[in-house]
């Protein structure tokens, strides 16, 4: 039989070539289907998973305060994230236990997040932000000796901000919160400077994230913020803040906040709220009493929402947001407007009889004895409210607020600052068009309206600063990541607001307030402050609560600082102003002219009882030192048996006082300590004798030229700590009794 | 009968040497050649990412043994096309049996380590690194060897008789019975593709193929509504296969990132070599699925060239089947090409994401050189059956 293939087989080969060929072409209208239409967009999809594109985060600019010191810089972070679908189930426990070890977080909350991530496929969940570079080290050996752990603990770069100062001028510099964003202060303003352009790198990668041997890499580099270089003075902020942090513990103050000006310029050296807050850690709340408080209250939302009103409130910059009536602070104003438009004269006298006539109300003086007759000066001195009223009612409703508005009350002072008061008419001061006398009147000396502490610092400036009027500000210059400058503040002058005669009349006047009248506290030998003080009642509640302020400037010659403290509710048995403020204010102006080496200019008076500089004693024979020592007035009082003084104390060329206490010796060996004594609560003279008797010396300072009843309060090294004898301590004197200036 | 399985070697026409003399079909050698080229470059291209990884960055991993196997596999090939085809006569039961033994030894062998509850493929116990070997691939052609010897005695009754099929469906259930022991379901389907096939070709009546398509209507029918009544992890493929939408990093990801890769390449791809999709995204690019690479790098241009190309191979192997000088030469000509047809267009359809996803490889492309010995082996065969067919050759 034939063998060959049959023709039944050929057609059936045939045929059963044909249903290849018809499944080759289901095949290829497969592949047109995706190759060509592509219906579900898997193209795009394969792309976006190739491609990486990589955001290199930029470092956010560092910010410097006048002398180049920093304040906030910041560098470089980690962050720590895990790809919880990739977990193997089995290796969840493992994972997290050790992430929240190393990385300290809650291990609950963590396994919950991440087993619910899981759940859902979610392939990002950050574990934790900035962390340093130990931790990050930690976590990634971790990974490393797991096998496969490294597919699914990331760890990307992030940035970190540091302060390392940690409380310093915080209300100022405010901080950054997640993404590295400005939430307040400087880092709010400036945020967009502040922020680089991040970098970007896209990469092909293969499905492990990797990039692809053979893939392509495209790099922007990240471009560094720009640096802020401040006005703020770290050694002014300094005084500014310790002075201030004194005075809100002892008047236990509900808050005490100042600015310090540079008068000249607008440019602000120093600005605090106490209490403040770490920047390093803005969301803790620093009073631990209103903590407690809010712990306590059991509804969640509750609490919650009262720790975010506690938190801005902490982080509020109270010298610039709020608000407050100023006072007879208010009256140096009132003087230059009236001095200005020659409704009164330096040499005009009027008659206080304790209360003055406006319409058909009696508006009393403070003094309700009645002050007599006074010129006006002495009006200021004694902040005589009949005074005031009488210059505001000769000038005037329209007048007056011309001023008013010149001064700055009824804008922003444009501080490059968030959260500025923003004064509204009708609101926080009178609407001209329905104000009436008796408002006038109480404008005239401080009342009825709302200013900003920076308010009323800059315009008291101005009267320094010879009647312009300047806008404050923080930042002076703005450098690039390689340090060059890239922009410069110049001063901007708003406007000249009275004329420089009138100035320096009226810091003539201020200064006389300080010198004798109701500012003596803020006193400082040689360097003729000038300012004043103001008392108001808080009308916010029924109780009765009190903002003690004092603004000042000096020297008054040639203003270089101006100065304003507000003690908010001192509630230590003293409101005044003129008692609590001033010495305040006294210190910080001292200490921060002599910073900024300004030669203090002394009366004849300052002179009598001022401080020496002790002579240079050493190496000449016992006799003949003591003899020249006591021929310059010196006390002189002689260790050890030897002929020839080997050393001295103090060291020559240091403050002593006149009359003071030398120290010789003549033999080798350790310094004489002695115990530092109490010297408060005392008069000029007990202190010094005080002093003397326990082989120191004492450098006087604040209010002590006039006679009566200043007492010593404060002393530069505390008692009871041991000294080398001769040593010279500063002792600080002010009057409890200095003018009451509430006006009521 | 038994003497006439025996004849060729007595009979004078077909000579009585081992080897024959003839000319090859040139047409079929060289598409086979370019088959083979491309498809090591293909294999090149999609394996070295893969490599780079899994090898300590010895990219040419893949590539440099495939390639020791093509050129080894070459030689095998033009060897067996040197001898005479009746020969294969005589070696049709003994692979057969040796066949069933391997279906046998390797469901008692235990499990590879990198393929739990698989148990397809063989290898020496003991031996890190041993070469593995699917007796699947063997049992293909056993299949068509042992239905083109009996059915070219056979071919008469089978003409006749309605029921004169049942050795052949017999054999094949067995063989596929014990593929799909090994829990390999695409190597049983294919097995059962081809046993239909032989059947079809060899004359089976007509009715029983409408009665089988019937069947198989219902059973993939209800497959696709309980895919449960197959293995665990048949059942599961079956399932994501219907749910296109299905999470794509557990269970869809290969066939989802086969679909990614297809797609990327449009009508003229991505270019050769310039992939990405084989970067870890497609598991194992140069296994069953590196005909998406091919897709993404050459676009359905480069595709239909290739689809082209196997289209011209099967066509020239029935030109040489139907001028084939005996039945047993044509219907092992056809088994051997229809075989490989069969699984191009299944692996075709299993990455373009039109059939479930099962383990079926693309022959000349796929990485594995046992199996490709085989194939090329039976291409030899398919070469000796046409130096004597009477196919116009070149």
């Amino acid at each position: 039989m034939s063998r060959r293939p049959t023709k039944l087989m050929g057609n059936r080969a045939v045929i059963a070539l044909l249903f290849l060929v018809a499944a080759f072409i289901v095949n290829i209208g497969c592949l047109v289907r995706l190759q060509i239409f592509d219906p579900l967009g898997y193209k795009e999809k394969a792309a976006a998973q190739q491609i990486s594109d990589v955001t290199v985060s930029a470092l956010r600019g560092t910010i410097y305060d006048s002398k180049m010191n920093v304040i906030a810089q910041s560098a470089t972070a980690w962050k720590i994230y895990l790809d919880p679908s990739k977990i193997p189930d089995e290796e969840i426990e493992n994972v997290v236990k050790n992430l929240a070890e190393i990385l300290d977080v809650d291990e609950e909350k963590l396994i919950k997040n991440v087993t619910q991530y899981a759940e859902k496929e979610m392939g990002y969940y950050v574990v934790k932000e900035k962390v340093e570079n130990d931790a990050k080290e930690k976590v990634n050996e971790f990974r490393l000796q797991n096998s496969g752990y490294t597919e699914f603990i990331g760890i990307e770069s992030d940035s970190k901000r540091y302060y390392p100062n940690n409380n310093f001028a915080s209300s100022v510099i405010g901080f950054t919160a997640a993404e590295d964003a400005g939430r307040a202060g400087i880092e709010l303003q400036y945020d967009s400077e502040l922020t680089g352009t991040p970098g970007r790198t896209i990469t092909a990668v293969n499905a492990l994230s990797f990039e692809m041997t053979n893939g392509f890499e495209t790099t922007y580099d990240a471009q560094a913020g720009t640096n802020l270089v401040l006005t703020i003075d770290s050694v002014i902020q300094h005084y500014l803040e310790k002075s201030i942090t004194q005075a809100l513990v002892d008047n236990k103050a509900k808050y005490a906040y100042g600015i310090v000006m540079d008068v000249k310029t607008g440019a602000i050296l120093a600005m605090t709220t106490q209490p403040d807050y770490n920047l390093n850690d803005p969301y803790t709340l620093t009073d631990n009493q209103l903590l407690t408080d809010i712990n306590k209250i059991e509804d969640i939302s509750e609490r919650s929402q009262q720790l975010l009103n506690a938190q801005f409130s902490q982080w509020r910059n109270r010298c610039i947001s709020d608000t407050y009536e100023p006072g007879s602070v208010f009256k140096t104003i009132t003087a230059s407007a009236g001095l200005e438009e020659g409704v009164v004269s330096m040499d005009e006298t009027l008659n206080c009889p304790g209360y003055i006539i406006v319409g058909d109300r009696r508006i009393n003086c403070h003094n309700h004895a009645g002050h007599g007759t006074e010129n006006f000066t002495e009006g200021l001195m004694n902040s005589c409210n009949p005074w005031f009223v009488t210059v505001g009612q000769r000038l005037g409703v329209d007048t007056y607020m011309k001023y008013f508005e010149a001064f700055g009350f009824t804008e922003q002072t444009g501080i490059d600052l968030p959260a500025e008061f923003q004064p509204v008419k009708g609101v926080h001061y009178y609407d001209k068009e329905t104000m009436t006398n008796l408002d006038l009147a109480s404008v005239s000396f401080g009342q009825s309206f709302q200013v900003s502490p920076l308010q009323m610092i800059t315009a008291v400036a101005a009267i320094g600063n010879g009647g312009k009027l300047m806008e404050p500000y923080v930042v002076q210059a703005m450098t690039d990541s390689e340090g060059n400058t890239i922009w410069e503040k110049t001063p901007t002058v708003r406007r000249q607001v009275i004329s420089e005669k009138v100035a320096s009349q009226v810091a003539e006047m201020m200064e006389a307030v300080v010198t004798s009248g109701g500012g003596q506290n803020a006193y400082v030998a040689g360097y003729h402050v000038a300012g004043k003080t103001g008392t108001s009642e808080k009308l916010t509640s029924d109780e009765k609560k009190y903002i003690a302020s004092f603004c000042c400037f000096a020297p008054s010659y040639d203003p270089e600082i101006a100065v304003i403290i507000i003690i908010d509710e001192p509630n230590a048995g003293k409101i005044n102003g003129s008692t609590i403020s001033a010495p305040v204010a006294g210190e910080v102006v001292e200490q921060t002219l002599k910073y900024l080496n300004v030669e203090p200019r002394y009366s004849a008076n300052e002179l009598a009882v001022l401080s020496d500089t002790s002579p240079d004693l050493v190496g000449k024979s016992v006799s003949e030192a003591k003899s020249y020592a006591e021929s310059k007035g010196f006390e002189v009082k002689v260790i050890g048996s030897g002929t020839k003084v080997l050393r001295q104390s103090p060291e020559e060329g240091s403050v002593i006082p006149k009359e003071g206490i030398v120290i010789l010796y003549t033999e080798e060996g350790d310094a004489e300590t002695v115990k530092v004594p109490d010297l408060t609560g005392l008069t000029l003279s007990e202190a010094n004798k005080k002093a003397a008797n326990a082989g120191l010396n004492i450098k006087i300072s604040g209010n002590f030229l006039n006679s009566g009843d200043i007492k010593s309060y404060k002393q530069s090294i505390e008692k009871d700590s041991s000294v080398a004898m001769g040593t010279t301590i500063t002792v600080y004197f002010r009057s409890d009794t200095a003018g009451n200036d509430l006006a009521d | 009968m038994a003497e006439k399985t025996k004849s060729p070697l007595k009979k004078k026409k077909s000579g009585l040497g081992l080897f024959n003399t003839g000319a090859v079909d040139l047409y079929f050698l060289i598409l086979v050649l370019i088959l083979l080229a491309v498809g090591l470059v293909m294999l090149f291209s999609a394996s070295y990412p893969y490599a780079y990884y899994n090898n300590d960055g010895d990219s040419l991993y893949y590539f440099r043994k495939q390639l020791m196997f093509a050129v080894s596999g070459i030689v095998i090939m033009m060897i067996v096309s040197k001898v005479k085809y009746g020969w294969f006569k005589v070696l049709t039961y003994p692979l057969l049996i040796l066949t069933v033994i391997l279906l046998v030894v390797v469901l008692f062998l235990p499990d590879l380590p990198d393929t739990p509850g698989f148990k397809r493929w063989l290898y020496i116990p003991g031996m890190a690194g041993s070469p593995t070997f699917q007796p699947s691939e063997l049992a293909k052609i056993a299949l068509v060897m042992f239905c083109a010897v009996k059915m070219e005695q056979n071919h008469k009754k089978l003409v006749e008789k309605p029921f004169a099929f049942w050795p052949y469906a017999l054999v094949t259930l067995i063989l596929a019975g014990l593929i799909y022991l090994e829990n390999h379901v695409s190597g049983t389907v294919l097995i059962l593709m081809i046993g239909i096939v032989m059947m079809y070709l060899g004359g089976t009546k007509r009715y029983w193929f409408v009665l089988g398509i019937v069947a198989i209507v219902a059973v993939v029918a209800l497959v696709l509504i309980k895919p449960d009544i197959l293995p665990e992890h048949a059942a599961q493929r079956i399932t994501l296969w219907l749910d296109k939408e299905a999470e794509p990093t557990k269970g869809r990801w290969q066939t989802n990132q086969s679909l990614y890769a297809i797609s990327s390449g449009g009508l003229f791809g991505v270019g050769l070599g310039q992939s990405k999709q084989k970067h870890l995204y497609v598991s194992e690019p140069q296994n069953d699925f590196i005909f998406s690479i091919v897709c993404e790098e050459l676009g359905l241009f480069g595709a239909c060239v290739i689809i082209i190309l196997f289209v011209l191979l099967i066509a020239r192997g029935v030109a040489i089947a139907l001028k084939a000088k005996d039945r047993f030469g044509s219907l092992l000509v056809l088994g051997v090409v229809f075989h490989i047809g069969m699984q191009v267009a299944l692996n075709i359809g299993v990455v373009t994401d039109f059939l479930p996803n099962t383990g079926i490889s693309l022959p000349f492309f796929s990485y594995g050189g046992t199996a490709l010995w085989v194939l090329l082996a039976e291409l030899g065969m398919v070469l000796s059956v046409s130096r004597s067919s009477s196919v116009k050759k070149v």
